[in-house]
């Protein structure tokens, strides 16, 4: 074995390894071995932490998806309503004014009719006097009243009978 | 040209002895090589301090240079374990493959810085390594498998059992000896392009072979230390799994 070389340094280093092993294993190991769990739970944290944050991102996505759709049907319902709205009222401002015109016609046509009776009578009245001033003219004496008033009635009735 | 003796003689400028160390416990005469001893602490006190350096005041979210090497070097030795080695029987193995590795690719290194020498370079140091793995791989064979473990041996037929058993000693052999072998070669021819290249020529580019060399003795150390633990991992390996197909 000698002229191999070979003596108890081998021995020597066996022992001087197991030394080494004993302080790695003991001191540097543990430390080594917790950064890394230390860091695969870290990492396995943080992806399961992205995990949830893109589940609720998700869920709150839907849920404004949900409620957009909601506020467009329900402005779709405001502005049908409010077209609604505005035909009747346009419906109801026409109908006013066409009353508002019949109601126009109807008192002028009540005004001419009352103007026309007026003028009716005025002119009666005025035939009446023309027709006493000519008579006395005529006749050229004054007549009782009795016989006056006969005259005129009868004029008036006769005048009546004339179309105006 | 000088020889290599006289290269050796004018690079201790350590004052190692040539001679082992010699003294009697009992009726024994224990020798003991002074130079593999000495480097093989200073290898590792340098482990002990870079480890350390490595792991005090580690931080989850900004590690340091050093704790991300450390690191990575863990994980990727993990990772060949984990390959091999079911991770319920590898994980209490992390430990001695981890030290394994560093302690070897410190070893292998060491030997090139000038007037150092490798622990590797030294057969005594490799062959203790090999002979403790094979120790270890009997040892969790059995462990794992009980006295089934020997049945490898006379399978698939009884004669084969001496090659088997040559094969099995074959193992820690050559896992010393590669590592020996490589390495103190490369050491070797540190000192042989010394010796080669006379002082004169090195500032004419004599020093170009020698940075070459020492280059590429880098790569040989990362190399032939992966080796050495990936065929501790394989004949752990080997010696822990369950065969399916008997």
């Amino acid at each position: 074995m000698e002229s191999l070389g070979i003596n108890y340094t081998l021995i020597a280093q066996v022992i001087n390894f197991i030394i080494l092993l004993i302080f790695l294993r003991v001191v540097v190991y543990p430390r080594l071995v917790n950064v890394l769990e230390q860091r695969q739970k870290y990492i396995a944290d943080n992806v399961a932490a992205a995990e949830e944050e893109r589940k609720k991102a998700e869920e709150l996505k839907q849920e404004y998806l949900a409620e957009l759709a909601r506020a467009r049907e329900q402005a779709q319902a405001i502005l049908q309503q409010a077209t609604k709205d505005a035909e009747a009222k346009a419906q109801e401002i026409v109908e006013a004014a066409k009353a508002e015109a019949q109601r126009i016609k109807e008192s002028a046509i009540e005004e001419i009719a009352r103007e026309r009776e007026k003028a009716v009578a005025e002119l009666h009245n005025q035939v009446a006097n023309l027709s006493v001033l000519v008579a006395q003219k005529i006749i050229g004496r004054a007549l009782t009243p009795e016989i006056h008033h006969d005259l005129i009635k009868e004029f008036i009735d006769e005048a009546r009978g004339l179309p105006c | 040209m000088k020889s290599l003796e006289q290269v050796h003689e004018e690079l201790n400028v350590w004052g190692f002895p040539h001679h082992p160390w010699e003294f009697t416990v009992g009726n024994t005469v224990v020798q003991l090589n002074p130079k593999t001893l000495v480097m093989t602490w200073v290898v590792m006190l340098l482990l002990i301090i870079f480890t350390l350096a490595a792991t005090r005041n580690m931080d989850l979210r900004r590690p340091t240079k050093l704790q991300l090497m450390l690191e990575e070097l863990f994980l990727f030795l993990r990772g060949l374990v984990y390959e091999n080695i079911d991770p319920h029987k590898g994980a209490g193995l992390m430990a001695l493959i981890f030290s394994l590795f560093t302690f070897l690719l410190f070893s292998n290194l060491w030997g090139l810085v000038p007037t150092m020498m490798s622990p590797t370079a030294d057969k005594n140091t490799t062959l203790g390594l090999a002979i403790m793995v094979f120790i270890l791989v009997q040892f969790l064979g059995i462990r794992y498998k009980g006295l089934g473990y020997f049945k490898h041996f006379v399978e698939p037929f009884f004669f084969f059992l001496p090659l088997k058993i040559v094969e099995e000693l074959a193992k820690p052999v050559t896992l010393a000896f590669r590592l020996y072998g490589n390495i103190y070669a490369g050491e070797v021819l540190i000192a042989v392009l010394l010796g080669l290249i006379g002082l004169n020529s090195y500032v004419f580019g004599g020093f170009i072979p020698s940075v070459i060399w020492l280059a590429f003795s880098i790569f040989v150390g990362f190399i032939q230390a992966f080796i050495f633990t990936m065929l501790t991992i394989a004949y752990i390996s080997h010696a822990v799994q369950e065969h399916h197909e008997h």
